[in-house]
């Protein structure tokens, strides 16, 4: 990892026929919608599932990230992330986010490392490092 | 705004290598990684690139409720959200998001109103709420 700051360039457009897009250069758009009222489509993404999945999706590459250091192989992973929305004061906030992981590795004798590359996922997940929201982790290591 | 509490579930999927893909009930799957900057592979979205997604068009849906309740109706909305991501003490953090926004209505009279709502779309931003870094705007109302 380099010293220079990264910098992350996306753009929102809003068409009143067509409502919201994420565009990214040279990726996939996302279509995007307000939770509820008027101009809101249930199947689309919201900002607050953009914000818990980026946190989420941040913790798994930072797993990864450690497993490759530590040369571990894991079989698979999933983890599902849960954010909390509540008004503080006058406006809302995520307050608090729960991220539970489910990891199937080959062998009793890895736990150990792997219980160790999951703390140090979360700890230096960047996104999680962004954000005034507590983060709770629950993981479950299987071996199959 | 009313008291209560919302929630928001995401998943994510490890596939292979640093990539995975993002479920949300009843939304479209999206395929995720790792940066290339960080070793992934090129033209997949990040958790990154969903951290400022997330701010940007929260920014775009909170400006959407503003011009309801201030009933008046604008021709686009446009905004380029930037973040900055650098090394901090404990690994890599954002430090800042700049949100470039580009509103058009249709005549002169609306301009003061298409600035408050984006004033206080600006203030009542809960993604931006829920961050540590800062979110710097720029906003252009345009007649057109």
């Amino acid at each position: 990892m380099g010293e220079e700051p990264k910098l992350y360039d996306v753009t929102v457009v809003w068409d009143p026929n067509k409502g919201g897009e994420v565009q990214l250069e040279g990726k996939s758009s996302i279509k995007v919608s307000r939770p509820k009222g008027e101009e809101s489509s249930p199947e689309l993404y919201t900002p607050e599932h953009l914000f818990v999945a980026s946190v989420t999706v941040c913790f798994m590459n930072s797993f990864i990230y450690f497993t490759r250091r530590m040369h571990i192989d894991f079989k698979s992973f999933e983890c599902v992330g849960s954010g909390t929305l509540e008004q503080i004061g006058k406006s809302f906030e995520i307050t608090k986010i729960e991220i539970k992981s489910r990891l199937v590795i080959d062998s009793e004798e890895l736990r150990s490392k792997f219980e160790r590359a999951l703390y140090l996922g979360a700890k230096y997940c960047f996104v999680g490092n962004s954000m005034k929201s507590s983060i709770a982790h629950e993981n479950e290591i299987l071996v199959g | 705004m009313s008291e209560e509490s919302h929630e928001y579930h995401v998943r994510v999927d490890w596939t292979h290598n640093k990539e995975g893909n993002l479920i949300v009930d009843g939304k479209p799957e999206m395929k995720i990684s790792t940066p290339p900057e960080f070793g992934g592979p090129d033209g997949i979205i990040s958790p990154e690139d969903l951290f400022v997604a997330a701010a940007t068009a929260c920014l775009m849906t909170t400006f959407v409720t503003f011009k309801e309740k201030m009933r008046f109706d604008f021709k686009s909305f446009t905004c380029k959200g930037k973040g900055i991501l650098e090394r901090v003490e404990k690994g890599f953090q954002f430090t800042r998001i700049h949100l470039t926004t580009t509103v058009t209505v249709e005549s002169e009279d609306l301009v003061p109103k298409a600035e408050r709502a984006m004033e206080l779309a600006g203030r009542y931003c809960l993604v931006s709420n829920s961050m540590k870094c800062p979110t710097e705007h720029e906003n252009h109302v345009l007649v057109g």
